[in-house]
């Protein structure tokens, strides 16, 4: 093998825990002084930098620590003895590291007395944005690291805290921002001669992530860190310590824990659960409880027995690095000293479980489990969905992550490769928006390494990568990125002579990816071979040579596991969902872990959860006897999917994004007004009221009566099943699409023969006399008073309903789109339910809206407008400081494209004011929006 | 003064219920008749709102450095005495926080004391209306509000314990007044949320712009005083917006 990745090795360190648990026999050796030009001259990414990682471990005890073999101790707090010492609240303590380095050095003595090996700078809030102009980061460290020095302690640890500003989406710190203000710190602290960075209190996990990866790029000291929760398990933002211990270990972290918040009794608990899952050491540094103030005297609820009592559990645990956090002091740490120095490390086994993190979700497969990936977010063969990507407007994309999810996907894949778009912005962008509404972790799907690189750098988890192949160019540039940012990784048999038409080929191609990722240090349980369906169509061979290749993988690679894409099985055939769903048991039994699949298909969850039963995942058939227990043997509850190409129930096909699923018993011909009103009053009636599905079905029923072939096709598949919650999705075209998940079927979706000669005056009478009308009619009672501000969305909303049912029956370019406007919340501001109003009542009237939603930068705006020539654009400003934000982007707007004509709104704007930031318009509310873009656009 | 100060350095709170008008007039609803249908959308989103936040609060007292001056700002303030300008700022004894305006002068009046007060409903609350901005607008206004209603209500819990507190040593608080109000300057924000160590033990961060995230916190400062308060909380004369406020044209405040 002449081409075997050449990766150097990674540190010893990163090894000391295998899959299957500590093994102190393989114990690191020190490496005093790595060279970093070595390192650099292996790496085979220079876009990586510092890859492979080659961890520089002082001596051999910490490199024993770092194994896991021998226990370390961190010191107390540095805050509260400053406190007591009179640091003011709201004073920066990391400046007394100037100002009066006795004091701080005085502290560090005390701990290393009571026997701390590592103390920790005082530089927690020591970052560019808090100091300000008050000191540099590098004068701080310098200082702040010659304090610790002097106290002569064994390690010095530099403190690294969080920025203290919340990153994006849901505060307004861009990730490049909050990876420079640690990268400064990290260069700092190694410039100034740390041992070791302690990364602590992190509540996010991107922003932990871009700590880390600050300081994995920027230094090759050991990197511990710490996050906070809160008794509820979870941290500010809803991450649990499971899913910390994996996200944190796989991106590479040496040591992984827990500190602050809570007293030791309450983190015990916590951090065990951390043991269970990571993959490096763990450490606790507890609270001494909480403060109070008893004669002028903060005093902490737990003292220093109590405190080292309540250590025990963790180290029963295998927690073998402990300190202490607010509160603690040197009493406290000499408590915990004796206790240390009365102990040998726990023993620990580790889960050897395939795992995959969002945010807030952590996704866990045992060896013998199966799992789903969905499959829908491709534009391959999706009209729609390319449309949607094309131009920008996600809302149709969210819906299908929401409707996969529903049906039981348990995986993401997203995948945004499109020819005529900037795939990698598109596919960062997805990635961000899908965190928003699902917390299912994500796989990112990309045949280019710069936008994997991309989209992995911003997920705040650990997603998986589709997919490296066992090419060499591959190897050299996908195992590196997932090494690096801490994901899985799918593998697929494919090799530079294409895909080997025998088991033993491809199973060459499988070992030859699992040994570079050896090699590399990615663990066994983190790669997924793919073993490439073949249409059984063109290959009578190809299903049996897909099911051996899994079993030879299963059984010769141990720990691997195997994903299948699977529909392509069945591509040329008819009624594919039978051959889809009957390969996919086959491919279980022959040992595949995650089927990519259409969850939507109710012909292929059907079998996943009989396999469940066969497999005794699903205890005691649980979750079996729920989904089946009031199903009729007489219906076919695929009835939708076996009109391949036929036309979906548009009655059944409401909102996509619309919460509430509800059986669709009626037929599309019968109105819920008992049949008194037409379905033209219907509408009208139905968008005054709110309500979504008798506008949809109304609608529906207008269009059947248009087109006389798509009548009989529609009440056909509405004949379903009341009871079958996912018949609506079975039904629709593109699951059945024998090109939805082929990537090489050129044929697109609309081979729906009614909607190639689609009656184009009914969907237009629809809206012009229809849907219109009605809105504006809401409109009135709104502007009287009569409707306050929810009615006008629940009318927009059911009026939302009907536009829909005429899209989806309608082709792309039957339908005359309106002008496009531009809308967005001004830069600084995080408020946007406002414009996302605007929007919704907008598009109703049929504009193009580009929503570049809020916090966004003037020259973002005035881009959008001059790339879609776009001649209104919408403001919204919620706070007096954001209004100046709104005058720099009319101002831009002004410069740059003086043809848009600009409306302004939001709670603190009123006419003289929008004429101060030099608008066109001011929009009171959002009703006003459409009369102004009626009166500008026409 | 020589009873204890008041410090809460983090608590959280079980808040089972928020009052269903007060969402409603967040969503600016008056006499409109309201379907069944919204109704149900109401309960459930209310519901929802409730089980996903994670109401917290913390609370610091501190004794005013400067009584004195503020006597003197105060008379400033009312046009008693001939000093013009900028008044002083009022400074707290162990904090580096100092409050600056005519407006928080004259809120502190014969108070000793402050009490700093921030709340929050938490991320998840964000987090949701994120997920609703998706698609699900009406679903996004209505539980903006009521999550809106929600803040306020943890924001007086807050207040009842530090009128409790102030009870306990027969002394009367006055109302919340929050940076932004009147003329005490947003920057106050800065100072006030790090004097009660906001970021870390609640998860309140400050943007550039200096708005909270979580968007549904509150941050506010409580006078501690001798006399029993009158101030209404509800006084939009001190309020920026004043001249322009579509509300305030319509008969209604922010502030109930």
């Amino acid at each position: 093998m002449d081409n075997t990745n050449t990766a150097e090795k990674p540190a010893a360190s990163e090894e000391g825990f295998g899959a299957a648990g500590i093994s102190p026999a393989e114990k690191p050796t020190a490496t005093k002084a790595a060279s970093k030009a070595a390192t650099k001259a292996a790496s085979v990414t220079p876009s990586i930098p510092n890859y492979p990682r080659c961890v520089r471990i002082k001596d051999d005890h910490l490199a024993r620590v770092l194994a896991g073999t021998e226990f370390l101790l961190f010191d107390g707090a540095m805050g509260t003895q400053l406190q007591e010492a009179g640091l003011e609240a709201g004073e920066l303590p990391e400046l007394l590291c100037l100002t009066e380095p006795e004091k701080i050095t005085q502290i560090h003595e005390r701990y290393v007395t009571a026997g701390s090996e590592v103390v920790t700078t005082n530089t927690f809030g020591a970052n560019a944005k808090k100091l300000g102009s008050a000191a540099t980061v590098e004068q701080v460290f310098s200082a702040a690291i010659a304090c610790a020095r002097a106290a002569h302690p064994r390690y010095v640890a530099a403190d690294i805290g969080p920025t203290g500003a919340l990153l994006r989406p849901l505060g307004t710190m861009p990730f490049d921002e909050a990876y420079e203000l640690f990268a400064q710190q990290v260069r700092a602290a190694d410039a100034a001669g740390a041992d070791l960075f302690i990364i602590e209190t992190m509540a996010d996990i991107l922003e932990t992530k871009a700590a880390i990866l600050a300081a994995k790029e920027n230094s090759d000291l050991p990197i511990f860190c710490t996050m906070t929760f809160g008794e509820d398990g979870r941290s500010f933002l809803g991450t649990t310590p499971e899913l910390a211990a994996v996200t944190l270990s796989a991106l590479g972290v040496d040591v992984v824990g827990i500190n602050c918040s809570l007293g030791p009794a309450d983190v015990a608990p916590l951090v065990a659960r951390m043991t269970e899952w990571a993959s490096c050491p763990v450490m606790a540094q507890a609270n001494a409880g909480l403060p109070s103030v008893v004669d002028g005297k903060t005093v902490y609820s737990i003292g220093p027995d109590e405190y080292c009592q309540a250590l025990v559990p963790m180290l029963d645990a295998g927690v073998t690095i402990l300190g202490g956090c607010c509160g603690t002091s040197p009493t406290y740490i000499a408590g915990e000293r004796s206790l240390l120095d009365s102990r040998q490390p726990a023993a620990r086994a580790p889960h050897n479980m395939l795992t995959t993190t969002s945010a807030q979700e952590l996704f866990s497969l045992a060896a013998g489990e199966v799992g789903i990936i969905g499959e829908r977010i491709n534009p391959t063969g999706k009209p729609r969905l390319k449309e949607a990507l094309k131009t920008g407007n996600f809302d149709y994309v969210m819906g299908e992550a929401i409707s996969q999810v529903k049906a039981g996907a348990q995986v993401l894949d997203v995948n945004a490769g499109l020819p005529e778009i900037d795939e990698q912005a598109t596919l960062v962008r997805l990635v961000e928006d899908l965190q928003g509404i699902t917390t299912k972790p994500l796989q990112i799907d990309s045949a280019d390494p710069k936008a994997i690189e991309a989209a992995v750098r911003i997920y705040p988890g650990k997603p998986i990568i589709n997919s490296v192949n066992a090419k060499d160019s591959s190897l050299k540039t996908i195992i590196p990125i997932a090494k690096h940012y801490g994901c899985a990784l799918v593998g697929l048999c494919l090799g530079d002579a294409g895909i080997p038409d025998t088991a033993e080929g491809r199973f060459e191609l499988a070992q030859r990816i699992v040994y570079a990722c050896d090699e590399a240090g990615i663990a066994r349980q983190d790669i997924l071979i793919d073993c490439l369906t073949m249409a059984v169509s063109t290959d009578q061979q190809a299903p049996r040579i897909v099911l051996d290749t899994i079993k030879l993988v299963k059984s010769r690679l141990e720990g691997v596991r195997c994903v299948l894409g699977v529909s392509n099985v069945s591509f040329g055939l008819p009624y594919r969902d039978l051959l889809n769903a009957t390969f996919l048991v086959a491919a279980f039994e022959a040992g595949l872990d995650m089927a990519i699949m259409n969850p939507l298909s109710q012909r292929f969850m059907d079998a996943v959860d009989a396999w469940r039963v066969f497999n005794g995942d699903d205890e005691r058939s649980t979750h079996y006897i729920e989904a089946n227990a009031n199903r009729s043997d007489t219906v076919s509850p695929v009835s939708g999917a076996t009109d391949a190409g036929g036309k979906k129930s548009a009655a059944a096909e409401t909102n996509g994004l619309s919460p509430d699923r509800e059986p669709t018993a009626e037929s599309a011909g019968t109105s819920t007004s008992g049949g008194v009103l037409s379905p033209a009053e219907a509408i009208r009636e139905n968008i005054i009221a709110g309500r979504k599905e008798p506008v949809a079905r109304a609608v529906a029923e207008l269009l059947a009566s248009a087109a006389d072939s798509a009548a009989s096709d529609a009440s056909a598949s509405t004949a379903v099943d009341a009871s079958d919650s996912a018949s609506d999705s079975a039904s629709d075209p593109d699951a059945s699409d024998p090109a939805a998940s082929d990537p090489d079927a050129s044929a697109p979706t609309a081979s729906d023969p009614t909607a190639s000669d689609p009656d184009t005056t009914a969907p237009l009478t629809i809206i012009d006399e229809m849907l219109i009308p009605a809105l504006d009619e809401v409109g009135d009672l709104f502007e009287k008073g009569r409707f306050f501000l929810p009615q006008l969305m629940a009318s927009a909303e059911a009026a939302k309903a009907g536009f829909e049912v005429i899209r989806q029956n309608s082709t792309a370019d039957s339908l005359a789109q309106k002008e496009h406007i531009a809308l967005a919340t001004v830069k600084g501001d995080i408020h946007d339910i406002g414009k996302n109003i605007v929007k919704m009542l907008l598009e109703n009237y049929g504009y193009q809206v580009h929503d570049l939603g809020r916090d966004v930068d003037p020259q973002v705006v005035v881009n959008e407008v001059v790339a879609h020539n776009i001649k209104l654009a919408g403001l919204s400003a919620l706070m007096t400081t954001t209004v100046p934000a709104m005058a720099e982007t009319i101002e831009l707007l002004r410069e740059q494209a003086p043809w848009c004509k600009v409306m302004v709104g939001g709670a603190v704007l009123n006419p003289e004011y929008a004429e101060l930031v030099g608008a066109d318009f001011y929009a009171k509310d959002a009703n006003e929006s459409a009369k102004i873009a009626a009166e500008v656009l026409g | 003064m020589s009873a204890d100060e008041l410090v809460i350095p983090r608590e959280s709170l079980q808040i089972a219920s928020v009052d269903r008008r007060e969402v409603l007039r967040y969503l600016g609803h008056r006499e409109q008749e309201l379907t069944s249908e919204f109704e149900a959308l109401l309960d459930e989103t209310i519901a929802r709102c409730l089980n996903v936040a994670t109401p917290r609060m913390a609370l610091r007292s501190f004794a005013l450095a400067n009584t004195e001056s503020a006597a003197a700002v105060n008379d400033a303030a009312y046009g008693t005495t001939a000093t013009a300008g900028e008044p002083a700022a009022l400074r707290l004894v162990g904090s580096q926080l100092e409050l600056v305006g005519c407006d928080i002068a004259k809120h502190l009046a014969g108070a000793d004391r402050v009490v700093l007060m921030a709340v929050t409903t938490g991320n998840a609350i964000d987090q949701e209306l994120r997920r609703l901005s998706f698609g699900n607008s009406l679903e996004q206004l209505v539980f903006d509000a009521a999550a809106t209603a929600l803040v306020e209500r943890v924001a007086d819990v807050a207040e009842a314990r530090v009128r409790d507190w102030a009870a306990s040593m027969q002394r009367f608080t006055s109302w919340r007044f929050s940076p932004g109000y009147g003329d005490l300057p947003l920057e106050t924000q800065r100072l006030l949320l790090a004097s009660l160590d906001a970021t870390r033990q609640l998860g309140i961060t400050l943007t550039d712009s200096l708005l909270m995230a979580p968007t549904k916190s509150v941050s506010a400062i409580m006078g501690v005083h001798a006399v029993p308060q009158s101030g209404m909380a509800s006084s939009c004369s001190i309020c920026s917006l004043f001249e322009f406020c579509t509300q305030r044209l319509q008969g209604r405040t922010c502030c109930g």
